[in-house]
Order: structure tokens, then sequence, then C-alpha cells
């Protein structure tokens, strides 16, 4: 079982549009508050599988399985590989319970719990790739990226969940025709990996297909990639 | 061995009766990838494209000993089976008939079962999937499998989704049931349900066996196990995985003999029915068979505490037990307002506020001569176990609504109630015992309630009996002796508290009653009732149903439990008394300003409480819609101001809103004593189809509100058509839309030019992550909101208030 303590404030502000010295004064008791309800309700899990991946046609190909990648921007990030890493992470239902139960008792908390969610799912899939890193290999790893990012078709997430059995290892499923994860507060993502070290990526807002219509770029901020 | 043999239904208690244990077979999947199965395949194909395989594998487990084998059908369901381009039946009945066959063709005797696993969405509130959906879905599978000699229902994590499947089986078959839900190592499943209350809910619904598979290995089992034997007197099933797997080769821990070695000590604790899951193949059900026919069964202590529960909570009745019954239209306008008017998040507030004050279970009554109380009571079960894990009790006279509820009811409920007619007893007690519900039962009957203790106590003892003939059992029945109010009858006070004592004493039976009523018609009626709860509480009162909001009656159960030293170590008690909240909250000058200065500070500084005050004393002066347009709307528009200036940030903002929420509520409870309302113009909210990202709406909704704005709130996941209904409304000027995705704008799109089609002159608003004002346009919408606040700005303009 992993355990999150603590989470990541600095990111849920940025995600509440709250990252200034004033904002992280004025908020602290609520913040206090809403992150040891939400603690008590976290139920984090990850699983992750590892292929030997191919190319061709600007696609990759997932060895042994029935998953091919398509799009310029996961080609590009995969391009120098060996291998991907699938990784699923969830905060688990009991978060959506809170999150809803909030929205009727008091939403400014519900607001708040939301964005410390967010943050916490980042930091289990952070966990996820720490674990990856340090029990496996000795290689060279690119960063996560997720479907739905760029061009990288968010309609792979259920062929995505199932080759990792995300509904039975961590309770990870799509929700009905749409590729929405469920529960809400979680995360799917791939990393490469490689022998050899890998050239440096550009990694910001100039390659996301996102750029026009980011929500963060629209208040001058960044997702963080 | 059996000969040729049609449809034979196993009866597990009897074979329980002439054999030591019930041997099930091992892993499916398992098998198959040994024989090439690649991942992401569907695995029921196989059944028709190499039945050799599967017919192979059940033979080994046959032959290993087993005496149930799981036909391969265990996802053959219309989600999963979608793009196989095979039909449900098909493939469930070639599943069924290989199985068939393999027992045939083998030496020994063996039962078939049709193996029904998870559907693969998940469920209402945290998933779309409906229950009735589910439901449908699981009838399809049943009826497919109708040459199966029984059910098993296994690896759920949902109880909500067994339940449906349960019904299903039981309401389109007459097969026995075995039903195995996965736990996780802190001894929950997935979605929080816990041992006790599965077991619980199921023997209820009337399976014939509960328990466990896959997750975890034997050893860590143990517990969710010994739990599952003290919660139900039925047979116990356990098929643990082979250990854990490793996370690079996916290969299970434990070995053959191990994994027998540790399965057995289940037969210790009382198991009869044992197979196993991931990673065991044939030596592991050899082993296990091996192992056990060494063993003697260990005959259960069987004990079942009285207890109610949703799927993540166990009330278990073994001490006072608060029921809230603020859920009731009964004598409160703004509840039948919010009842005619479907506003379910006023119920809501309803059921949080109880909860957080200490109701332990919450009773739920809808009742109200002009609306569809069977709807509305589905709607509000649905919605309120959504927010709250507080066990229900479903409080209607009519026994359709009852049995609604607690068909779509994730738990084992309470039914308020029955009653000694004779007509009551035959309508309810079935519902009751169909659903494995507990019940309330009156102490009246044709002639009325008797004025005498004997006589009520006869009419408990007679609901009693024809409940147990009935098939439920004593631990399942509540009395309740019934209240009458003082003031008319004051001689019959003591009655009732001699009856209940009986009822408890003689009977044996748990106490319920109504406490609120004996103080009508009384000045300080706090007071009578919490002397009064205090009296039946030490006479044997086990279930008050009070209003838990009043400090005094929560108290007074709280100080009861303290006294008579069921509350160990006064724990609950300081805990409730003993730094109540923590946090830290602004504070107020001792005098309440009572002005639209004092409004404006408590709207600002977040205090929701004093805002609700101070309004309620300005209405004793003010008009309602002076206040509303001269005090609360520049309030709101000054923290407006402030947060588009940056002094205050989006939380504060919703805080300040929260204040102007229950200033609200404090005026359209009075105006709706006048029969007057605010409304300053109704608009319609919903999130867009496929999209169920739904708070940020919900902040917008918030915003409306305080400006004074009537919202239909049409929820997630909403249809085209909904919307377009909606919007063609009198009185609607405004839709807003909101989408998180951009997997979902498509929809977005679509819902604009319904509504458009429908109605020219609605205009729509549109919001969300994704969107920009360019996109906005460009998919027809009228206006672009970049946040909640924008949006208010563009109502009031729509509006022109």
């Amino acid at each position: 079982m992993i355990k999150i303590e603590k989470i990541n404030r600095e990111e849920a502000l940025r995600y509440l549009a709250c990252n200034s010295e004033k904002a992280r004064e004025d908020l602290a008791p609520l913040i206090d508050e809403c992150e040891k309800e939400l603690l008590s309700v976290l139920s984090p899990k990850f699983t992750y599988r590892y292929f030997d991946i191919s190319f061709s046609d600007k696609k990759v190909y997932l060895k042994d399985a029935n998953l091919v990648f398509e799009g310029n921007d996961i080609f590009s990030h995969l391009d120098s590989c060996k291998g991907a890493y699938l990784i699923a992470a969830t905060l688990g239902s009991g978060v959506d319970r809170l999150i809803r139960k909030l929205q009727i008792e008091n939403m400014a908390k519900a607001v708040v719990t939301d964005a410390l969610a967010s943050a916490a799912v980042e930091e289990v899939c952070a966990l996820a790739e720490n674990e990856i890193k340090s029990r496996f290999e000795k290689g060279f790893f690119t960063w996560r990226y997720a479907p739905g990012y760029g061009d990288f078709d968010i309609n792979i997430q259920k062929d995505f969940l199932s080759l990792l059995d995300a509904q039975k290892k961590i309770g990870l499923y799509t929700s009905g025709d749409t590729m929405l994860l469920t529960p809400i507060k979680s995360v799917t993502s791939v990393m490469g990996v490689s022998d050899t070290p890998l050239p440096p990526k550009k990694r910001g807002c100039i390659t996301c297909n996102m750029k026009d219509s980011c929500a963060f770029r629209k208040r001058g901020s960044h997702c963080g990639y | 061995m059996l000969s040729e043999r049609e449809v034979h239904i196993v009866d597990i208690k009897k074979i329980l009766s002439e054999k030591d244990f019930l041997i099930l077979d091992g892993a499916m999947g398992t098998m198959l990838q040994k024989s090439g199965l690649k991942t992401g395949d569907i695995p029921e194909l196989l059944n028709l494209t190499s039945p050799e395989i599967i017919e192979d594998i059940h033979r080994g487990y046959i032959n290993s000993g087993a005496d149930i084998v799981y036909a391969n059908t265990f996802g053959a369901n219309r989600y999963k089976l979608s793009s196989s381009g095979h039909s449900v039946e098909k493939i469930i009945g070639a599943g069924v008939n290989i199985a068939k066959n393999a027992v045939k063709k083998s030496q020994r005797e063996a039962f078939v079962a049709l193996d029904i696993g998870p559907i693969g969405q998940l469920l209402e509130p945290t998933g779309t999937l409906t229950f009735e959906e589910a439901y449908d879905i699981f009838k399809e599978e049943v009826i497919a499998g109708k040459d199966a000699d029984l059910i098993v229902l296994e690896t759920m994590t949902d109880l909500y989704e067994i339940k449906a499947a349960v019904l299903a089986a039981k309401e389109n078959s007459d097969k026995p049931i075995i039903c195995t839900m996965t736990f996780e190592q802190n001894g929950r499943t997935f979605s929080g349900c816990l041992p006790s209350a599965m077991a619980l809910t199921l023997e209820g619904l009337g399976v014939d066996a509960v328990g466990v598979n896959c997750s975890l290995g034997p050893r860590e089992l143990l517990p969710i196990v010994k739990e599952i034997c003290e919660y139900t007197t039925l047979p116990v099933a356990v098929k643990p995985n082979a250990g854990l797997p490793d996370p690079v080769t996916n290969l299970y821990n434990v070995t053959p003999s191990e994994f027998a070695e540790s399965a057995s000590e289940f037969a210790d604790v009382g198991v009869r029915i044992l197979g196993g899951c991931c990673g065991t193949t044939p030596d592991y059900i050899k082993a296990l068979n091996d192992i056990l026919s060494t063993k003697k069964p260990t005959e259960r202590e069987i004990n079942i505490p009285s207890a109610v529960c949703s799927s993540s909570k166990v009330s278990v009745i073994n001490q006072p037990r608060i029921i809230g019954e603020r859920i009731n239209p009964t004598g409160k306008k703004r509840f039948k307002e919010a009842l005619k008017s479907g506003d379910i998040d006023y119920i809501l507030s309803q059921a949080i506020e109880q909860a957080n004050a200490g109701a332990d279970i919450l009773d739920v009554n809808v009742g109200l001569p002009d609306i569809d109380e069977k709807a509305m009571m589905v709607k509000t079960v649905k919605a309120i176990q959504s927010v709250t894990d507080l066990p229900l009790q479903i409080d209607s006279t009519i026994p359709e609504v009852l049995e609604a509820a607690l068909r779509v009811y994730n738990g084992k409920a309470i039914v308020n109630s029955v009653n000694g007619e004779e007509k009551s007893l035959q309508t309810i007690l079935p519902i009751v015992k169909k659903y494995g519900a507990s019940v309330v039962g009156l102490t009246l009957d044709e002639n009325g309630i008797p004025k005498k203790a004997d006589d009520r106590f006869k009419i408990a003892e007679k609901i009693m009996q024809r409940a147990i003939d009935m098939g439920i059992p004593k631990r399942d029945i509540f009395i309740d002796c019934l209240t009458l109010t003082a003031s008319a009858e004051q001689a019959g006070v003591m009655e009732t508290v001699k009856a209940l004592n009986r009822v408890k004493n003689e009977l044996g039976l748990h106490t319920v009653l109504g406490v609120s009523n004996i103080s009508f018609g009384l000045p300080n009626r706090e007071l009578i009732n919490s002397n009064f709860l205090q009296i039946c509480l030490s006479h044997g009162l086990d279930l008050p149903i009070i209003n838990p909001n009043v400090p005094s009656m929560t108290g007074a159960v709280r100080a009861y439990k303290l006294l008579a030293n069921i509350d160990e170590n006064a724990r609950e008690f300081i805990d409730a008394y003993n730094n109540t909240d923590t946090a830290p909250k602004p504070t107020t000058s001792g005098t309440l300003d009572v002005s639209a200065k004092g409004l404006l500070f408590a709207v600002q500084n977040g205090l929701k409480h004093e805002g609700a005050l101070i309004t309620e004393k300005l209405l004793l002066t003010t008009d309602s819609m002076e206040i509303v347009d001269n005090m609360l709307i520049p309030a709101l528009d000054k923290t407006g101001a402030d947060f588009e200036s940056g002094k205050i940030f989006l939380p504060q903002l919703i805080l300040s809103a929260g204040v102007a929420q229950a200033a609200f509520e404090v005026i359209k409870s009075k105006m709706s004593k006048e029969g007057s309302s605010v409304s300053k113009g109704k608009v319609v909210l919903a999130t867009v189809k496929g999209d169920i990202h739904d708070i940020g709406k919900n902040i917008v909704k918030v915003l409306l509100e305080n400006y004074g704005f009537d919202v239909i709130d049409l929820g997630k996941d909403v249809d085209y058509q909904a919307v377009a209904d909606a919007a063609v409304l009198p009185d609607v000027k405004l839709v807003g839309l909101s989408a998180l995705m951009t997997t979902t704008l498509k929809s977005m799109e679509e819902t604009i030019a319904l509504v458009k089609k429908v109605k020219p002159e609605c205009k729509i608003v549109v919001g969300g992550a994704v969107l920009t004002p360019e996109y906005a346009e460009k998919i027809g919408a009228d206006y672009y909101a970049k946040d909640a606040k924008a949006t208010v700005d563009i109502a009031r303009k729509v509006y022109s208030v």
C-alpha cells in the first residue's frame, strides 16, 4: 500500500491560480483543513507495465499487445527509446465522494480539495516513476506523457487501461463511451526508456497542441510540463 | 458419476450437509495465458474458436478434485463483447456447454457455474452506468446461462453492482447463487465496501453463499474472511490468489503446497467452500483437495449482530443509535418547496448537516400529495448515498415507493414501517424479506393505537410472529411503541415507555421511537423532548428518531451512553465535546451588527452563521427584496470586484458566496411561507453529454443563485434533448453549458445546435477549461465566460437585472 502524507501545495495553488504570496497566506487555514480531510479518504494506487516498442509509419507499436500509439507528439516523445512504461494512477473513489459532499456542504472547500487532489494524483504518478527508476532500470527515461496531451489521442484510454488490467489492479475505468477516467482523480501516462542518454526534448508550451486553448496560458501561467 | 442430465439445480446447503467441503476450481485466465492468450484479447471468444482448450482446462480442474467449475463466461457481457461481433447469448451458451461436456467426459461428479464478473464500467455515482442499466446487462447474462447448474458472481468490487447482479439472477432464474467480492489489503474493496456490509446486504438478498476471491493471497485474506464469518449465517466461500504477483513477471509467489497449507487455515475458521483464483492451476486445486480431505470442517459459532449498513459503513444496533428525522416534508414549507421544484441539493444539505451533527442512520421521507413520490424517492436515495455513507431508513406509506427505494439502495436499509393491520402485514413484509431489510413495526392496527401498554405489546408480538413466519430474523425487527403527545394524552406517556420496556425485555427485540411528537403543543419543547428521550433510553430505547441538529437531543444520547458505560472511557463523548472545532475561524465582535454593513462584513469574511443570523434579524424590519437588492447583491459585487482585482482569490470568493447562500436560504424560507419568490430569472445549467467533471458548473450555480437567479441544474453528462427541453420552458432566457475536455466540445456544439433549433432566441453561455472566446463563437454560443463571476455578469445582462 502506498501512502501520501503531504500534498504539494504550490501545485494546488497553481491550479487555483492562487500562487501569489498573499494567496498562500490567506488561504493557508482553509488549505490545512481541506488537506486533512482529503488525506483521510485518500486511497492512492498505481500500476504500470513495460513494453518493448518499435516504430513504423510514424506510429509506435507495443510488442505483444493490441495497441498502437498514433500522433506526432507521442512518436517524438518515444522515438529514441527501446521501450515504454505505461503507467496509471488513481486516488480512488473516496475522493470523488468527498468532493461531491463538499460541493453541497461548502463549495470553497470543494474547490480547494479538488485542486489538492489534482496535485496528489500527480504525486502518485511520481511515486510510480520513482519505483520504476529505482527497481528496474539503469536506463535513461523520458518524462511522463499523457493521452489527451498534444495530439496523443485520448481515445486509446480504454485499451490503455485494459493492457494494464487497471480495473482489476487499481479500480480504474473509463466512463461509458467517453474516454474520461473514473474515479475522476486519476491519470495515465507513458514514460519511455532507453539504454543510451536521450537527446534533450523541448518541453513546454510551444510543442503543445493545446497551447491555443490552455487555461493556464489564458492566465499567463503554464501546466508545468 | 453423473449420467446424462438436464439442468440440475444444486442445493448448496444439502451438499454441505453431505460433504465436508465443496471444492471450487482454480484460475481460468492463468491457464489461458499459459496457452498463449494475448493481453487485450477477449478470453470468452475462445469458447467459439478453441473450445477444446477451454474444455481441457475444465477437465484438469475436475480431475484435480473441483466439485464446481466456472464456465468461461466471466466477461461475456454486452459491454465487453460490443466489439467482438458475437452475442452474449451465443458466447455464454457455448461457454456453459463446453463446461458441461468437460463434466460429462470426466470421471467425477461436478457442477457447472455460470460465471459472471464485473461489467467493466463504474456504476453511478462514481461512474455513469445506472443501476437499472447494470441490472439489464446482468439479466441478459443470466438468461443466456440458463443451462448452468448455479450462478457465481465474482471479483466484484462494488456492492451496488453485485446487488444489481443478484437481483437479475434471482428474478430471472431459480438457481443458487455464490457471491464473492474482491478486497484490498486495507480490508475494503476499491469502492470502499466492507466485508461486513457485503455479508449483511447479500445475505439479506437471499444468496446461497458469500465470500472472497482474487486480490490477495490466502494469508492476507484471513482477517477479511473472519469478518465475513461474523456477519453471515451463510456458508462462506474463499478463492484466493496464489499469493501476490511479481510486478515485472506477473508470476505469483506461492507454491501449490504452500497455497493449500494456508488455504486450509480458512477451514479452521469455518469456511466450507474453497478454490483458487489468479495464479492457481490444477496442481493447486489438487494440493488443496488433498489437504482438505484430511480435515474436518470447523463448526462456526453463528451469532450475527443486529445491524444495518451502507456499502462502506455498518451500524450495529448494540447501543443507542440516532436516526435523523429531518428528511421529511411534514410541517416544513421550505422542504416541500424543494420537493416540488426538484431541488435535490437542499435535501442533500439536510442529510449532510445531520451526519455532521451525529446521526447514525437517516430517515428518508419524501411523501407529498402532488409529486411522484416513487420517482422522487429513487432520485433522493441515489443522491443521498452519493454524499454520505450513513445507512438509510426508507419511510413511506406506499409499498411501491418502499420497494423502489430498497431496490436502488446500496446496502441494508430499514423499512419504516409495517403495522399490525392485516393489509400492512401482507403487503410490507414480503418486500422487507425480498430486499433483506430491517423493519420498523408500529404497534397499531385496524382499531388504531391501543391506549394500554399491554395491548401495544400484543400487537408487537403479532408483528414479530408474522415477520418470523415470513423468514425475517428477529434481529431485523424493530418495534415502535408510538409516542402520543403529552399535552393531549398525558397519562399515555408512561404507557409508551412501559410497552417499549416489555418489548425489549420480553420479546428481545430492538426498539425504535419517534421522540419529538411528545412535546407537540407545549412550550419549551426541547426541554420535554430531551427529558422524554432520557426516560426512554433508560427503559431500553435503541433507535431514537430525533432531530440530531438540536444539541440537547444528540447530547442526551451521548450522555446516556457515557453514564450507562456503553461509551467506553467516554471516548465518544470527549471526541464530541472537547475541541469540537479545531479549524481556525475569523473572529467576530460579540454583538451582531444588524445592518447592510454587518451583512457585508459577514459576506467578506466568510461568516456563514452570522450572515444567516443578520438576515433573520433584518427580515423583522426590512423587506426581502430590499435586503437582496440593496444589501446582499452589493456585498457580492464588492467581493466580486475584489476577486477581479486580485485582492481575494477564488476560494474566498466562493466562501463569500456560501454566506450569501445561507442568507438567501433564510429569505427563501420566509418567502415560501408568504408564498412569494425572489427570482431574478431562470437559468438552465448543464455539464454536456459525455463530461462528468461538473465542479465548474456547480460553482457557477452557487454564484447565480446568490444573485437571485433560479437555476435549473440538469447535472452532468446531460443529453442534448434534456437541455433543449429545459430551454423551452417559459422564462428561460439563458442556458449555460460547461465542458472540461476537448473530447466533449463536440457534444457542446451539438447541444447548442439543438437548443438554437427549438428556441432560437434563447441565449447560450459556455465555459470550461478548454474553451476560448473564438471557439465559443465558432460553435454558436452567444457568450463565453472565463469564470463563474463572468457568467453572473452575463446573466445579469441577459435578464437586465
